[in-house]
């Protein structure tokens, strides 16, 4: 723990220094699309957010079998900050997809496949967190595990749906690589990274609360539990 | 085509969502720091006490 708390200030630092570069990248480098104009560059934070929401759920699920497993509350810690995280960064992705379609579809919102289907894994996580708040502290885990792990579901029907179904949804990866020219590639990749180390900073900080909130509650069970044996000490 | 709000738009909204997390974050982490002040308190007086009855 100690060793990981001297690593995350120069990793926070780092996430700074990458997030500035990717700015760069964004608004100076990248060349501004022909058809869409400057809009377009809503693509490099919507893309990235996505990507690490479905990783986000990912590790709630992987998480979430390693504490049905192994009863580690640590596993249900990991999972609990995970879909935290994931939710964040999934509502980045339903705000700015929006904001990108009105100027391009010319509405908000249609009720295409792959919009329903990221709107319906928000919501599943938001109930998630709700359940969380909601079920006794001792069924909390084992109820968080087996609904993380049925909510995943809905990631690969979301990534896969535009493949699925009939979308009006862009497509940029395919099996052929990223539809993107050269230096819009090197801005997703330069975005894609500094979006990650954010993601991770923000999961690590969220993680690091939690066990500090578990080790606060500890302390206070052991002084309860001391100060009721000296009551009974002196009721004798 | 000059969508340039838009853009400002999405960039603005989505920062501001990661602002107001960390934002969270930092005041949960102070209201864990208090919790811990009061522990320490607690604990310091009990010493205190012990050490009066000694």
């Amino acid at each position: 723990m100690k060793r990981m708390q001297t690593l995350i200030l120069p990793f926070q630092f780092l996430t700074y220094v990458l997030m500035l570069i990717a700015l760069y990248a964004i608004f100076i480098h990248a060349p501004v699309e022909k058809t869409m104009g400057l809009v377009q560059k809503i693509f490099y934070i919507h893309l990235p957010s996505a990507f690490l929401a479905y990783l986000a759920f990912l590790i709630t699920f992987l998480a979430s079998v390693l504490y049905l497993r192994q009863k580690d509350p640590k596993w249900d810690i990991i999972a609990h900050c995970s879909v935290e995280v994931g939710v964040i960064f999934c509502t980045i992705v339903l705000i700015t997809g929006p904001i990108w379609a009105k100027p391009i579809w010319n509405v908000w919102w249609t009720w295409d496949p792959r919009l329903t289907t990221t709107l319906i894994l928000w919501f599943v996580y938001v109930a998630y967190l709700m359940l969380r708040r909601t079920v006794k502290e001792n069924q909390r885990a084992n109820l968080s595990a087996v609904f993380g792990i049925i909510g995943f579901v809905n990631v690969p029907i979301t990534f896969f749906s535009i493949r699925l179904w009939r979308t009006i949804h862009p497509v940029i990866i395919t099996t052929h690589g990223i539809n993107i020219s050269w230096p819009m590639k090197v801005t997703l990749i330069a975005t894609f990274v500094a979006f990650c180390f954010l993601f991770f900073s923000l999961l690590i900080s969220r993680i690091k609360l939690e066990y500090l909130k578990m080790r606060i509650e500890g302390i206070k069970g052991i002084m309860e539990e001391m100060n009721y044996s000296r009551g009974v000490y002196h009721g004798q | 085509m000059d969508n340039s709000i838009y853009l400002f738009a999405a960039y603005s909204i989505a920062w501001v969502i990661i602002f107001i997390y960390v934002f969270y974050l930092f005041k949960r982490q102070n209201a864990l720091g208090r919790q811990i002040d009061k522990i320490e308190k607690a604990l310091r007086r009990e010493g205190e006490l012990k050490g009066g009855h000694l």
